[in-house]
């Protein structure tokens, strides 16, 4: 279950089986619950700025003000990552939840005003490449390059073998659907 | 805002420039002991890209050296266990060990005269204290004079000098990679704590056979800046396809670049740049070769050094 919930979060789940773990998240409280803590360990990793107070509850009355528009959006056939348009839909499923669930997660009071500024991106003095690259899918035997190179990175002094997790992530090479 | 001035801030937020000092100097040192000289266990979070996996780690260190496990916890299960001059990767899955010996003088070491270098290429200060897993940690925040490098985050334990969080961070001050313990132990590992979990005696091996080599006519137009080749070397891939290998490092980050020979290749080779986080591979045709450049550094460094490399008929 939590492995299918990671997969949803991270649009790697087809069709069919995102709207059958939307469908699960909207009945199973724990799997809402596990669904929340997720979310809320990657905000945390990223370091991701708080919401203001009340934030949530603002939205969904927002939303329910809407008028509701029953004109269907056309399909695009075969879009890459298309799945991860089942990431929105299944946020607004569990924002409702997420009201009450923010209730008792523990609000952090001191910010640090700095770290948390937005990011204003600016046209530095950048060294720019000659030519704009074709970007492509992670080439076969990736993890064999990564394991080949991490052992000459620096960084293993600095944190041992800790970036070796880098190489490996088998399920990265799985194409896309 | 610009790491550069968000640097700057800092800087003057402590009303004090520190950047380069002896004192932020020591603490690199110190983080650098103390990877070499403790024990201990502990589990940290690898997020890279949008992906999260929880791994644990586990280092033995008795007279004749030191022995470093490392578990990932999530998706494929993958162990990997280094001694003095090996490391060996465990996929229970394929039911595959990859082995990579070495041969020359084991692994880098970032040691004092490498460390002040690494001012030529980063403004070093310390940044705030924060607790982390229980610990008491300094950050050391390295952020980069050019846009060729990342910048880092580097947060160790007060006392013990041990790293509790690495955050890589691009040009528009956006984490790219992070690594951060949720639960450590120092001291009181065992033996038995670093053993491979498999036996593997039906297991097919991969023996990268990696051996020092010059690569004859392979070379770099142009090195970027800050980049010097620490090794050039011959290996195997996978299952067998041989390949050379020239590292490139500005003493914090290193890109390989991977040479191997066309012939005899069934699929075409797809050109471009894929990325992976922090991480970035570039491929492209050199002289009849398929050329990967993989890196953790910015994908401008990545392509540069890829788009350098070149192939002179030695004389």
């Amino acid at each position: 279950m939590k492995d299918r919930i990671s997969a949803l979060m991270d649009g790697e789940l087809d069709d069919k089986a995102a709207a059958q773990m939307i469908e699960t998240l909207a009945r199973d409280r724990e799997a809402l619950e596990t669904w929340g803590i997720y979310h809320l360990i990657s905000d945390a990793l990223r370091e991701t700025r708080r919401l203001s107070d009340g934030f949530t509850a603002r939205v969904a009355a927002q939303l329910a003000q809407e008028p509701t528009v029953l004109a269907p959006n056309a399909r695009l056939p075969n879009r890459q990552r298309q799945p991860r348009r089942w990431y929105a839909l299944a946020a607004s499923v569990a924002a409702v939840a997420l009201v009450g669930w923010l209730g008792f997660a523990p609000q952090e009071t001191a910010v640090a005003p700095v770290a948390r500024a937005p990011v204003v991106s600016q046209p530095a003095a950048e060294v720019k490449p000659a030519v704009v690259p074709a970007l492509i899918p992670l080439p076969s035997g990736t993890n064999d390059y990564l394991l080949a190179h991490q052992g000459f990175s620096p960084r293993v002094s600095l944190q041992g073998m800790a970036p070796y997790v880098r190489t490996v992530s088998e399920q990265l090479q799985e194409p896309r659907k | 805002m610009t790491l550069r001035v968000f640097g700057a801030l800092l800087a003057l937020a402590a009303g004090v420039a520190q950047a380069q000092s002896p004192e932020t100097l020591s603490w690199l040192r110190k983080i650098n002991e103390a990877t070499q000289r403790l024990s201990y266990t502990g589990t940290f979070v690898y997020q890279n890209g949008g992906r999260t996996e929880t791994s644990r780690i586990t280092r033995y260190v008795d007279a004749s050296g030191d022995i470093e496990k490392l578990e990932v916890m999530d998706g494929v299960p993958r162990e990997i266990v280094r001694t003095k001059d090996t490391v060996r990767c465990y996929l229970p899955d394929s039911r595959v060990v990859k082995v990579d010996r070495r041969t020359e003088r084991g692994f880098p070491a970032l040691v004092p005269e490498r460390i002040s270098a690494l001012a030529r290429h980063y403004d070093i200060s310390l940044g705030e204290t924060r607790r982390i897993a229980g610990f008491d940690c300094q950050a050391v925040v390295l952020t980069p004079k050019d846009n060729l490098r990342y910048g880092y985050k580097l947060y160790a334990d007060v006392n013990s000098g041990m790293l509790l969080r690495a955050v890589t961070v691009d040009a528009g001050g956006q984490n790219v990679e992070q690594f951060t313990f949720t639960q450590l132990a120092i001291g009181n590992v065992t033996r038995d704590m670093v053993r491979p979990r498999h036996a593997v005696r039906a297991w097919r091996v991969e023996d990268a056979e990696a051996a020092p080599a010059r690569l004859a006519g392979w070379g770099l137009a142009s090195e970027l800046p800050g980049f010097h080749k620490i090794t050039e070397l011959k290996r195997r891939l996978g299952e067998s396809r041989p390949v050379g290998q020239m590292v490139y490092s500005d003493g914090l980050a290193a890109v390989s670049v991977f040479i191997e020979p066309l012939e005899g290749r069934r699929d075409p080779v797809r050109t471009g740049l894929a990325s992976m986080g922090a991480i970035h591979i570039y491929t492209r045709e050199v002289a009849n070769h398929m050329v990967t450049v993989v890196g953790e550094a910015p994908a401008v460094s990545v392509q540069r050094i890829a788009d350098a490399v070149e192939f002179r008929r030695p004389q």
